[in-house]
């Protein structure tokens, strides 16, 4: 079984898949399928941890495996797709710029991190890509955050972010103690139930959920 | 120590649970008293050796002893103003019992949340209490005991901005962590204590790559521009007792977590990477918060601007390093948090008082109000930075190491900053501060004599009592340090390892 991951390079298939479905967010017109992307997402991160973990036989990243499937993958999404509900938007996430625009801007920003991470620190890795794959994903969704109009966008797009960090975590120290990583997803958890509050407040003060409208404070 | 870290989670479930409006103030007073009075031997013991509970998850020495005591007298100085400052707004129907409740709860948690960012050892645990401190008072600003558009979008702008330039610090936690493996083997170390004894043999490169992603991510947090933009939203946006809270020592303890980082990463890269970054981030700050305050039209924005300069000059004193340099920027910290909370506390009145937070629309301050104008003057005097009060004191302390390194650049530039805040501060106080006031509601004399007996009552008098003793405490500080803050501002300097 173990040497079955590493001869047809399991990992490697998991991590891209993380970066695809971190690209797809560009494409995507519906805030539904959005939250349904960052739910493969967390589900493919978990499942790279839970392979990892039985590789190396570690049993807290087992527990590390599960708290993740349980929270970003199930808790989160139910909770976003409550939210995209309850908002009643117009379910497009109209985008400043085309998605054609946003696609080329992403592969560019993978290109830039696979040249610029060609050589650095890399000791404790169990594959090449995966340190790479995390960076690009944060910046996947750093620039997500700032090209999407929607409040919810911005959401995912941090979520997105947070889910290429604990990537970049894993793949430089094999996770975290078991205990730190609860705190960081309890931290997470709360972050996201309130940015979910504060939407809602948005689009019932500002009647819009577009964040165009916040611009009253400045200067 | 775990008891300092309960007694706030208590006062505020004790908070959330009552009912009636008064019950709850003097509860949340009563435990911000409890707090201080408990927290009397934890910092004392911690100033003269350093103590690990829990496994050495929570550690306090000198340095967290000096801004755990911040955190708990500014604690206590925002739950005796919240007091009047809600009766206040609760009488003019801008908020009611629930707002209320949810405010003290809150309050006491957001002081927890600081507590635990002092005593942690573990740096992601440290991490996670810095974002819990965002969490928490975003909820304040939003929510904080009414529910208003404005307030929403600061909130949503500062929780959204330092949940990213945080998760940044979360990588830089990570690579440390990382360094950290390749020293010890097997099993990295996160503690403050255990890294520090290793610092000097964790690989360079590596880093000043994590000193990077921290200076970012907690910078973000600590107010440093380019990535302030948070906080003038924030800080205006907030009920007048949490911008204190905010501005007074929310910047400090994120900017704590730097000084925690700087000294790891000092031994293995040397002092000038981690100065010189230090500094420029600090003139940036100072720079672009000169130009602000100048411009700017809206006093509580005004004095917001004003935290980023003095994060600024704190980040600029660590920069520039050495003894004096830390002494002047710990010194800093102490100075800035007694003098901006005060003019936060004023200016909430004078918001109160004349309905706006506009600079045109307050007029002649000291003669309408003898007692807030003096206090005013006094805390504005002290943040421009005016001989002799505290301020001129640490800023001079920092030019002083500055010209000792010989970075004329540097001090150049500092002082040329320092002089425009100076001018853009008192003009806009002075044009509130004199002349004659107008704009007020007339008032006939049943309404006066019964703002005549309220200025006996119990919540003014503390107010009035906290804000004079904060007053003359800026000006005693500008004449001369303290013995005991002095020593202990010298076992900090030991703690950080500087020599």
């Amino acid at each position: 079984m173990k040497n079955w991951i590493q001869v047809f390079s399991i990992i490697d298939f998991i991590s891209v898949g993380i970066l695809l479905t971190a690209i797809a967010m560009n494409a995507l017109r519906r805030l539904e399928s959005c939250v349904r992307a960052y739910m493969f997402n967390s589900w493919l991160l978990s499942f790279l941890i839970a392979i990892v973990a039985f590789m190396i036989g570690e049993a807290h990243l087992y527990m590390a495996s599960i708290v993740t499937f349980l929270s970003k993958g199930i808790v989160i999404p139910l909770f976003l797709r409550k939210i995209v509900k309850q908002m009643k938007v117009t379910h497009d996430v109209e985008p400043y710029i085309s998605n054609a625009l946003s696609l080329t801007i992403s592969g560019i920003l993978v290109a830039v991190v696979y040249v610029s991470l060609r050589e650095g620190i890399f000791v404790t890795g169990f594959s090449r890509n995966v340190l790479q794959i995390s960076t690009a994903v944060i910046l996947i969704g750093l620039f997500i955050m700032i090209s999407r109009r929607k409040a919810i966008t911005q959401v995912i797009g941090l979520l997105f972010m947070e889910n290429g960090l604990f990537l970049a975590g894993f793949s430089l120290t094999f996770g975290m103690p078991i205990i730190i990583e609860l705190g960081v997803l309890f931290d997470m958890l709360m972050g996201v139930i309130i940015l979910g509050i504060f939407a809602i407040q948005i689009k019932r003060a500002f009647t819009s959920s577009d964040l165009d409208k916040l611009t009253i404070l400045k200067g | 120590m775990i008891e300092i870290l309960l007694i706030p989670v208590i006062t505020a479930a004790v908070c959330y649970m009552l009912k009636n409006y008064r019950l709850i103030s003097y509860v949340s007073l009563t435990g911000a008293v409890t707090l201080t009075g408990f927290s009397m031997p934890v910092i004392f013991s911690s100033m003269s050796s350093p103590h690990e509970i829990m496994g050495g998850m929570l550690y306090t020495d000198a340095l967290s002893g000096y801004i755990m005591a911040l955190v708990i007298f500014l604690g206590l100085v925002s739950a005796i103003y919240s007091i009047g400052y809600l009766e206040h707004e609760l009488k003019v129907g801008l908020t009611d019992i629930a707002g209320m409740r949810r405010y003290y709860a809150l309050l006491h948690l957001f002081i927890f949340t600081m507590l635990l960012v002092t005593v942690a050892n573990n740096l992601a645990l440290m991490w996670i209490a810095v974002e819990a401190t965002t969490i928490v008072s975003a909820v304040l600003i939003g929510f904080g005991f009414r529910k208003r558009a404005l307030a929403i979008e600061a909130a949503w702008k500062y929780i959204i901005l330092c949940t990213v330039g945080i998760t940044f610090a979360l990588l830089g936690t990570f690579i440390t962590y990382y360094a950290s493996t390749a020293v010890m083997g097997t099993e990295g170390a996160l503690n403050w204590t255990e890294l520090k004894e290793i610092a000097a043999k964790l690989n360079p490169s590596t880093m000043k790559l994590a000193f990077i992603f921290v200076l970012v991510g907690y910078g973000t947090k600590a107010g440093l521009a380019p990535v302030h933009n948070w906080l003038p939203d924030a800080h205006s946006q907030a009920p007048s007792p949490i911008s204190a809270l905010l501005s007074g020592i929310l910047l400090n303890t994120a900017f704590y977590g730097i000084m925690r980082f700087v000294s790891i990463v000092e031994p293995s890269t040397g002092e000038f990477f981690t100065g010189n970054l230090l500094i420029i981030f600090g003139l940036i700050s100072i720079g672009i918060s000169s130009v602000f305050i100048l411009v700017q039209d809206n006093y509580k924005r005004l004095l917001a601007y004003s935290s980023i300069e003095h994060m600024g000059i704190i980040s600029l004193g660590v920069g520039i390093g050495g003894p004096v340099g830390i002494y002047g920027a710990l010194l800093h910290i102490l100075n800035h948090a007694l003098s901006k909370p005060l003019m936060f506390f004023a200016s909430g009145k004078i918001q109160a008082h004349y309905g706006s937070t506009r600079i045109e629309n307050v007029n002649g301050v000291l003669s309408s109000m003898p007692l807030l104008g003096t206090l005013t003057f006094i805390g504005a005097l002290s943040l421009a930075g005016t001989p002799p009060f505290n301020i001129f004191l640490s800023e001079f302390t920092i030019l002083k190491a500055g010209v000792d390194k010989g970075l004329w650049l540097v001090v150049g530039l500092f002082l040329l900053f320092v002089i425009i805040v100076f001018y853009g501060i008192l003009s806009g106080f002075g044009k509130m501060l004199f002349g004659t006031a107008t704009g007020l509601k007339s008032e006939s004399a049943e309404e006066q004599s019964v703002k005549g007996a309220e200025t006996f009552k119990l919540p003014n008098v503390l107010t009035n009592t906290t804000m004079i003793v904060m007053a003359l405490s800026i000006i005693a500080l500008g004449f001369k340090v303290p013995d005991f803050i002095d020593s202990t501002i010298k076992t900090c300097i030991n703690v950080l390892g500087i020599r």
